[in-house]
């Protein structure tokens, strides 16, 4: 390990700060409920599976209001759903055949960093594998992204197309499918939070449409 | 058949509502402001499961923490996901702080220890943890408790985590030049407390462990033997834990 360098002291005291928050809402919530920790140790039983952005601004339990148990949560780079990322189809599996979630939602956000790159032509090093994923994004809806004139607004319709295309990603997923045959659950959505308002957009998709359409090529349920 | 539960989901739209309405109240300019850049000094990575929200636990308020969650926070150096985040949050948004958390009552490290078979693609994700399993055979079989084993199990992923993150590349790099730090912590699901564990960037060369913990500083020294764990603080607290 390479010899560190002293941290700015106030950036030091950020973190010892994490600690006494942490402290502060342990008591808080004991205060409230009692009960909830010797409930949460008992096990989790989500109804969510939340497929968000790493990115800071967007924490998942906060703009949702959700309290601790009651989603499960992966965040990458620019919410991507990925086949051959076997971190994703882990928790995909793990969330729709142990967890049995109802509800699957793929949440992306406007000014996206990982978006924002992938229109740029920049060399991101080892990045740039994954960034290609939204590159192919742009390149299933070029007609239709290159036909806006408006810069922010081309990046601001990528990002929900991103979002759609995870969306039928999670579809395709042998866990999806056996569930959805089974049981008529999960139900994928797909959001986009906006920054300027710290509301959420219904993308409104059309989940059922999706898996029928995805039915050709990629059912395995037959 | 079980109906989706649509409730929890107009519930979650609702509470999305209420929240961004009272953020606005408090501060009219707060989103205003988050819409320009993200600046967080932590990187969290920590479990998927839906006990350990991050920036609830940690009192956060949005555009304070990047985070990535998967299953069982296993750190593979191959592992794209992960190593794209890590790559995204140190050379780009200089995070300054890396916080890589496990957490106790694991299904993860439970499954593992008992090899139960979870089938489809996730034998394969756990692979790691069941490394880090064998690698410490003697230590774990020798702890009775099936829950203290367990955490003990967590611990070491962590353990073996912190070193995946403080050798990739970008963080050696971040270290020497800038000071970024690399945590290890446990999350006690049973109580709310995060656990400082003093690894990482906080442990020196000659194993000594520097760990800030309830905001007070303290100089700690580990020591491990061949039965046991001796944790000496500058405190004047010391600690045994006997393998």
């Amino acid at each position: 390990m390479p010899t560190a360098v002293a941290l700015p002291k106030h950036l030091q005291q950020r973190y010892e700060q994490i600690f006494e928050h942490n402290q502060a809402w342990a008591a808080a919530q004991n205060e409230r409920d009692p009960d909830f920790y010797k409930k949460l140790v008992q096990g989790q039983t989500p109804d969510y599976l939340w497929i968000g952005c790493s990115d800071a601004r967007v924490p998942a339990e906060l703009v949702t209001g959700l309290l601790p148990g009651e989603a499960f949560v992966h965040r990458n780079v620019a919410n991507v759903a990925s086949n051959v990322d076997l971190s994703m189809m882990s928790v995909i599996d793990y969330a729709i055949r142990h967890l049995k979630v109802r509800h699957i939602i793929v949440c992306g956000h406007y000014g996206c960093g990982g978006v924002q790159a992938s229109m740029n032509s920049k060399d991101l090093g080892v990045l740039n594998p994954w960034i290609r994923n939204i590159k192919d994004v742009y390149r299933l809806h070029e007609s239709e992204l290159d036909a806006i004139s408006n810069n922010k607004e081309r990046y601001d319709r990528l990002v929900e197309l991103n979002v759609m295309e995870q969306c039928r990603n999670i579809i395709k997923t042998d866990a999806f499918q056996e569930s959805y045959a089974a049981n008529d659950f999960p139900v994928v959505s797909g959001w986009v939070f906006k920054l300027h308002d710290g509301l959420i957009k219904d993308l409104k998709i059309d989940f059922r449409a999706m898996l029928e359409d995805s039915h050709k090529i990629y059912s395995i349920t037959k | 058949m079980v109906a989706p539960t649509e409730d929890a989901f107009k519930h979650a739209m609702s509470a999305n509502a209420a929240w961004s309405a009272y953020k606005t109240h408090q501060n009219p300019s707060f989103f205003s402001s988050l819409a320009t850049s993200q600046k967080p000094a932590i990187l969290w990575i920590g479990c998927s499961d839906s006990r350990v929200p991050e920036t609830t636990i940690l009192g956060l308020q949005p555009g304070e923490a990047f985070v990535h969650r998967n299953i069982a926070n296993v750190i593979n150096p191959t592992d794209l996901n992960t190593m794209s985040v890590i790559e995204f949050a140190v050379r780009y948004v200089k995070v300054q702080h890396i916080i890589l958390c496990g957490h106790t009552n694991c299904a993860g490290c439970a499954g593992t220890l008992a090899s139960r078979e979870l089938g489809g693609v996730l034998d394969t994700w756990l692979t790691g943890l069941r490394t880090v399993r064998d690698a410490h055979e003697a230590e774990l079989s020798a702890i009775q408790d099936d829950a203290e084993r367990a955490v003990r199990l967590a611990e070491l992923n962590v353990e073996a985590g912190t070193r995946v993150i403080t050798a990739n590349k970008a963080v050696q790099e971040a270290i020497k030049e800038r000071g970024l730090q690399v945590h290890g912590t446990i999350y006690h699901v049973g109580t709310g407390i995060l656990r400082d564990l003093g690894l990482g960037t906080a442990v020196s060369a000659d194993g000594v462990s520097s760990v800030v913990a309830n905001g007070v500083a303290e100089k700690r020294e580990i020591v491990t033997g061949k039965h046991g764990v001796l944790d000496f603080s500058d405190a004047g607290a010391a600690s045994l834990a006997v393998k």
